[in-house]
Order: C-alpha cells, then sequence, then structure tokens
C-alpha cells in the first residue's frame, strides 16, 4: 500500500467516526403524511389489482365456454363431410 | 426494539388493513432510514423528503417482502435504491481545490501529508468535510458506493445485497471510484504543495 492510499484510509476512518447529527424521531406531522398516502395508495391498489384479475379470469372463463363448441365445430373435418352430403341430398331431393 | 416475529406479524397485519400496524412498522423503521438516507444523501434539504418517499414505498408494496431476509435488509435496499435514483441527478464536481476547504480542513491536509497520526477523534467533523469534498468529485453510484464501503463500513456481500448489483460490479466499481479518489487526492496534495 503507497503513502496516498495509507492517508485515505486514515482520512475515511477518522470521517467515519463523524456521524452527522440528525434526529431519530420523525419530524412532526411526518407519521400523519405516511398513513394518508398508505390509505390512499394501498388499498385501492389491492382493491383494484383484485377485481382486475377476477374480471379478466370470469371473462377468459365465458370466452373459453362460449367458443368451446364453435372450435369443435370447426376442427372437426367429419363434421363438414356429413354437412356436405346433407345438403347435397337436401338439394338432389328437392322436386 | 422488534422481534423478527413481531416485525413479521406486525407485516402479515399491515397488510390486511390494519393501521396501528402500519404506524408500528413506521416508527420501528424511521431511524434506520434516516441514517441510510442522511448517510448517502449531502443535499439535506431533500432527505427529510426522500426518508417520507421511502417510507411510503415500503408501506404500499408490504406485498412485496417475501420474509426470506429480514425486513430491515428490504427496507434498506429500497432506501439505497431510491438514495440512488435521487443522487443520479447530481452534479459532479470535477476538482477539489484547497479554497473550497475550511481553515480546519486545510490545515488538516498539510498534517496529513506529514503526520501519521493526523485526525485524532476531536477532529473527525474536519476528515468527513474533506472526504466529502473529495467524493464530490465522483459519480453518483460511485459515490454512494464510497460511503456504504468506507464511510459505512459494509461489505462488498452487504453492498451488493443494497444496491441490487453483483459482487463482480462492486468490485469493480470500488476499484475505479478508488483509483479517481486517489488521482484527486494527490492532485489537491500537488496543489498545495
Amino acid at each position: 500500500m503507497n503513502r496516498i492510499d495509507e492517508q485515505l484510509n486514515r482520512l475515511f476512518q477518522a470521517a467515519a467516526q463523524a456521524r452527522p447529527e440528525m434526529e431519530l424521531t420523525p419530524p412532526y406531522g411526518m407519521e400523519t403524511r405516511v398513513l394518508a398516502a398508505w390509505r390512499e395508495g394501498t388499498p385501492f391498489h389491492l382493491w383494484d389489482t383484485s377485481l382486475l384479475i377476477r374480471g379478466l379470469v370470469l371473462a377468459g372463463l365465458i370466452m373459453g365456454i362460449s367458443l368451446w363448441p364453435l372450435m369443435n365445430q370447426s376442427t372437426d373435418p367429419f363434421s363438414d363431410y356429413l354437412q356436405l352430403a346433407d345438403s347435397t341430398i337436401q338439394v338432389d331431393n328437392a322436386p | 426494539m422488534m422481534t423478527d416475529a413481531e416485525v413479521t406479524a406486525c407485516v402479515a397485519r399491515g397488510r390486511a388493513g390494519d393501521e396501528e400496524a402500519i404506524l408500528e412498522l413506521f416508527h420501528y423503521m424511521y431511524p434506520h432510514i434516516a441514517k441510510l438516507v442522511h448517510a448517502n444523501l449531502p443535499a439535506k434539504e431533500s432527505a427529510e423528503d426522500l426518508v417520507q418517499q421511502v417510507c411510503i414505498k415500503v408501506m404500499r408494496n408490504l406485498n412485496q417482502f417475501s420474509g426470506k431476509a429480514p425486513f430491515l435488509h428490504w427496507v434498506s435496499r429500497i432506501a439505497v435504491n431510491t438514495c440512488l435514483n435521487q443522487i443520479r441527478h447530481e452534479r459532479h464536481r470535477p476538482e477539489v481545490r484547497m479554497a473550497d476547504l475550511s481553515e480546519e480542513a486545510a490545515g488538516a491536509v498539510e498534517r496529513l501529508t506529514v503526520s501519521p497520526d493526523a485526525f485524532d477523534s476531536s477532529e473527525s467533523y474536519i476528515a468527513r468535510e474533506l472526504v466529502e469534498k473529495l467524493l464530490a468529485g465522483l459519480r453518483p453510484p460511485d459515490r454512494l458506493l464510497m460511503r456504504l464501503m468506507y464511510l459505512e463500513g459494509h461489505s462488498i456481500e452487504e453492498i451488493s445485497n443494497l444496491t441490487g448489483w453483483s459482487r463482480t460490479l462492486v468490485k469493480v466499481r470500488a476499484f475505479r471510484a478508488r483509483s479517481q479518489l486517489r488521482q484527486r487526492y494527490t492532485l489537491l496534495m500537488k496543489k498545495k504543495l
């Protein structure tokens, strides 16, 4: 360790002993402000988020249930053939 | 002083919306936050606002506290990161001039070059002034790192936890900041001589 480093270390050691003076009790009014900010933020935030999540889950379920038969139908090629055959028979047998 | 179990119970009550629990937590963590903010933010006029900002952040994010680390560690991390965001906007000065130092600090610099025992405990505030002047020239994150490491006495591991930086990044930044400090100090000495 060179001389400059030694001097810097001593300087830091001495400076570390100097603790800036400060009050360790909250200043007047801070408690109220923090509590008010928490009241404003948290309950609304929690309510908002949970409601949004519930809403999204419910909407997803409804969409899934309503689209299920349609998707099943469109992905089943056999049902298309049946429909085609049915309509052909109807057209052929029409007077 | 609250025990870990009491703090955990208080956090749970706070999450459920208990105002008394929130107040208990506030009084428990206030001295810790105030110390951290005052140590890492030289501009004292904004320190109180910043302490309040940290307290509100903690209260609003109680749900994110996992309980894996002690509550005050989690609070410290929020406080340090808030300070870091704040001091990012501060400018740094390119150099320290003897004219910027008080008479006592200038005298102390002179003594430091000749006497290995310079700075007894009664002179620690002069040393602090000088260190703050030297640190003022560093980039804000480096300044915060030097304060945490040399003035607050945190280990690399602790700084890594507080800042969220990797241990390698902490070491690299510390090395770079220390080199800059050395340069600035050498320059100050040369000007004096």
